[in-house]
């Protein structure tokens, strides 16, 4: 038998406080976590969705490519369906978004016969370059936006709008 | 544009651009044996004319349908409702309808007749290549009214 005894108030001391340690852990544990939660969210890939574009299908031509997500408009879910030009441009992929800038039209490639490789608006006759610049003369009064553009196992992912910087 | 206080109020700014009103003439029927079919050539004329507006946004303004049933269609008269239309700006008012019985008006009227198709079966893919198809035969009687003025 060891000669160090514990007393009595000795080892009601120790279980006190390992027992009330536990409580107060219990306590706080949460009330931290909680008041750190932003922090700890992991971010989902950046709001970026995927769509059913090939990378290695792209060329230098631009194509349609829709792309689907769900939009919460207070309690009501919907699934809006959107679509974009893609194209290739040397080795970075270039994705415009279709609605005009001037009345929010659809535009649409290479669809005027008079003028070949533009974007062309049917509604007022807006034209733009390849680059999503406007031509001056033509109703609209800035350029096409642009999407973020991602890659995932060889298929396009498409994010946020972005003011264009091509042009 | 639609028929909502935001485009209206685009629409009262940009009178030289949004010179087009789109009219939906939509018949419904309550009968047992023809309910089922009234309610899909609606759905079929709503999802078309709302495809329409996405694509001229800033051209024409998609109105709210007009409606009516056998009984109720003869106090429909389209004529007074295109030259009020055009009194508040409209330079084309152009009907659009499932119905062909509108066509005998036409040339009174601009009325764009297509045959319903049943929407209900297909998945979303499909739905939208049948819909783009109907708007590709939609385009050129657009573009033809405004090249016309």
């Amino acid at each position: 038998m060891s000669n160090n005894r514990v007393s009595r108030r000795q080892f009601l001391n120790y279980t006190l406080t390992g027992v009330g340690g536990f409580m107060a852990a219990g306590i706080l544990m949460p009330m931290v976590r909680f008041a750190i939660d932003p922090a700890l969210q992991t971010k989902t890939d950046g709001d970026f969705v995927q769509t059913s574009q090939k990378v290695a299908d792209l060329t230098e031509e631009p194509v349609k490519v829709d792309f689907s997500y769900e939009q919460v408009d207070a309690w009501y879910t919907s699934e809006v369906t959107d679509t974009a030009w893609v194209y290739k441009s040397g080795d970075s992929i270039v994705a415009l978004s279709p609605v005009c800038k001037h009345l929010g039209c659809t535009v649409n490639w290479n669809s005027d016969t008079e003028h070949p490789n533009q974007f062309f608006c049917a509604c007022h006759g807006g034209r733009y370059e390849k680059t999503g610049k406007n031509i001056p003369g033509t109703p609209p009064l800035g350029p096409l936006d642009a999407y973020e553009v991602s890659e995932k196992d060889g298929f396009l992912l498409l994010g946020k709008k972005i003011a264009n910087n091509l042009v | 544009m639609f028929f909502n206080v935001n485009d209206v109020k685009q629409f009262q700014s940009q009178k030289d651009f949004i010179d087009t009103a789109l009219v939906p003439l939509l018949s419904l029927e309550f009968e047992d044996e023809r309910i089922k079919q009234s309610s899909s050539a609606a759905d079929f004329l709503m999802s078309l004319t709302a495809f329409v507006e996405q694509q001229f946004k800033g051209r024409l303004m998609l109105v709210p349908p007009f409606s009516y049933t056998k009984q109720t269609k003869a106090g429909l008269p389209v004529i007074l409702l295109k030259e009020e239309l055009q009194n508040a700006g409209f330079k084309h008012v152009i009907f659009i309808t499932n119905d062909h019985a509108w066509t005998s008006d036409s040339e009174q009227v601009d009325v764009i007749w297509l045959p319903s198709i049943p929407l209900e079966s297909m998945d979303k893919g499909v739905r939208k290549t049948v819909l783009e198809e109907q708007l590709k035969q939609i385009i050129p009687i657009l573009t033809s009214k405004w090249f016309q003025s």
